[in-house]
């Protein structure tokens, strides 16, 4: 098992696009966002300046492309070479990779996360999550709603490059009602209504209210356990080990 | 060389639906043996081999592999069974000195990676990825991961498809190898030369059905008892001369060349009749049959859609 990881660990490092996109990239973009942003407090957010109400985006965004691009996309390819396959052969089996690889990828996702959140606060002065076990409690449901997501794209795709195509259509929506585009709060209403109703919309809203020290709203926190508990269960029935 | 049997099959029948995979396949095969399991594509070879390596349910039958049930037992199966598939590469980016530790660590007591990296030649590789490596080296390195476990069966499918002849040859050396260190080999294979070469004995396999069981040789001899000589007479020969000879059953001309078919002593009663009339024989050949006729012969539905049976080697 500690081999299995090692191994998943080192394969991981060796793909420059997903340590690109998932982990420099954000960080790239937290810096510049914040240089051209300045240092204007909004009213149309509550007081706060367009870097505070980004850096939780960027948080997620790490989040969506680990479960939407990297782990699809690895899993369909396992399976597409055969290599699910070939583990099945031995004593340990196909359902060890897979249990490694979503460990794997939520280790990697908070990791990362928790890298930009201190970047965010050394370098912009961005508010750290004062409601700590409430933001735990986030990462950890949003992570599993998108990991479930990422299974369910990597069940139903039938080769890697399907796997891309469906992981990359899903990110974009995804991404928009996270705010990657226009902020959450420069939203009309129903959009913002509709945002929090995804997974990705609902975990930046409540990470913003655990930077202002609050417990996240329990409306956030259903919205994400509920997609982890209706899609985890579909996702693993419909995945398969053989092409 | 003891007779204890090692795989047992009985009666196993799997479907796909409505389409029959294996019809109903019996045989078994005993410790330190090498086993092949013949067939043209589609005969339901790999399906068989699969239930055997607990890879897959079947419908119904019963399997016995070294005194375990595949269907209940087959974490515990895959510790002492180490496996060949076909088309189960590994991630592209992972390095054979990698891959084998990976699989080390799966199992009880495991082989030592270094020595078999240097039995199966692939000690320079060790450091290089996967996806670097040439066909022969894959197939390779995928007969030191079904070695890793120090497996008391070793299941083969397909091992030498799509290698060229070298590659081919230096595969069928390893194998004799592993034989050596007392593992038993269950080979699937469609090339019959690999067949007559490598296994103490085979299961012809054909439509789900199990069509023989013989040894290679024993195989061809049922095909028939036939001969045939082919030669250039050094000058014309009165056809009737041969047609009289006891063992002769037919003789054939082809342009320049004789071809004289028949049984027993052929060879010596054609030779003598030729020497007395003052022929001689040039270019003589003597074909005898071989598992791939006894293939054919026994496989004969698929010859009479003119399709080839199967691919010949030479």
């Amino acid at each position: 098992m500690k081999t299995l990881a090692r191994t998943e660990i080192k394969l991981f490092l060796r793909e420059p696009l997903g340590l690109f996109w998932g982990i420099a990239f954000p960080l790239v973009l937290l810096i510049v966002v914040g240089a051209a942003s300045g240092d204007h407090h909004e009213k149309a957010y509550g007081g706060l300046r367009f870097i505070d109400v980004y850096a939780p985006v960027l948080m997620v965004f790490v989040m969506a492309i680990l479960s939407l691009q990297a782990l699809p996309q690895i899993l369909s390819n396992y399976r597409q070479v055969g290599y699910l396959r070939r583990l099945s052969t031995t004593p340990v089996g196909p359902s060890r990779i897979l249990g490694v690889q979503l460990a794997l990828n939520l280790g990697i996702t908070v990791v990362a996360m928790l890298v930009i959140a201190a970047m965010a606060k050394l370098v912009w002065g961005v508010a750290l999550p004062r409601e700590v076990v409430g933001f735990v409690v986030t990462i950890l449901l949003a992570g599993l709603a998108m990991l479930a997501v990422g299974i369910l794209v990597a069940a139903v795709a039938p080769n890697p490059r399907y796997a891309g195509l469906i992981g990359t259509l899903l990110f974009f929506p995804m991404m928009f009602f996270a705010g990657l585009w226009v902020p959450q709060a420069q939203m009309g209403q129903t959009l913002r209504d509709v945002g929090h109703l995804t997974p990705l919309g609902a975990a930046v809203a409540a990470v913003q209210q655990t930077m202002a020290g609050q417990w996240p709203s329990a409306a956030h926190l259903l919205v994400l356990a509920a997609y982890a508990v209706v899609l985890a269960p579909v996702a693993v029935r419909l995945f398969r080990w053989e092409q | 060389m003891p007779t204890h049997n090692v795989i047992t099959v009985e009666n196993l029948h799997v479907a796909y639906g409505e389409t029959v995979a294996v019809d109903d396949v019996s045989f078994s095969v005993k410790e330190g043996e090498i086993y092949g399991i013949l067939g043209p594509n589609g005969a339901g070879k790999t399906t068989t081999v699969e239930c055997v390596g607990a890879l897959r349910r079947p419908d119904a039958g019963r399997i016995e592999v070294l005194g375990l049930d595949p269907q209940r037992r087959a974490d515990e199966l895959h510790q002492l069974v180490g496996i060949q598939l076909q088309q189960a590469e590994l991630p592209e980016k992972l390095k054979v000195g990698e891959a084998l530790s990976l699989f080390a660590s799966f199992y009880r007591t495991p082989a030592d990676p270094d020595r078999l990296l240097s039995l199966l030649g692939l000690t320079e590789q060790r450091g290089v990825r996967f996806g670097k490596l040439s066909g022969g080296q894959k197939q390779r390195l995928s007969i030191a991961l079904a070695l890793i476990g120090r497996p008391r069966v070793a299941i083969l499918d397909e091992l030498t498809t799509g290698l060229d002849p070298q590659a081919r040859r230096d595969t069928w050396g390893l194998i004799e190898g592993i034989r050596e260190e007392g593992v038993t080999v269950l080979l699937v294979t469609h090339f019959m030369e690999e067949a007559e070469r490598l296994c103490d004995r085979v299961a012809l396999i054909d439509r789900g059905r199990v069509v023989a069981i013989d040894t290679p040789a024993a195989l061809a001899a049922r095909a028939g008892a036939e001969q045939r000589i082919r030669f250039r007479p050094s000058r014309p020969v009165d056809l009737s001369l041969l047609h009289g000879l006891a063992d002769v059953t037919a003789v054939i001309r082809h342009g320049q060349q004789l071809e004289v078919t028949g049984t027993g002593n052929l060879l010596g009663v054609v030779i003598t009749a030729l020497t007395r009339a003052g022929v001689v024989a040039e270019e003589l050949r003597v074909e005898q049959a071989n598992l791939e006729d006894a293939f054919v012969a026994l496989t004969q539905h698929v010859d009479a859609n003119h399709d080839r049976p199967l691919e010949v080697t030479r």
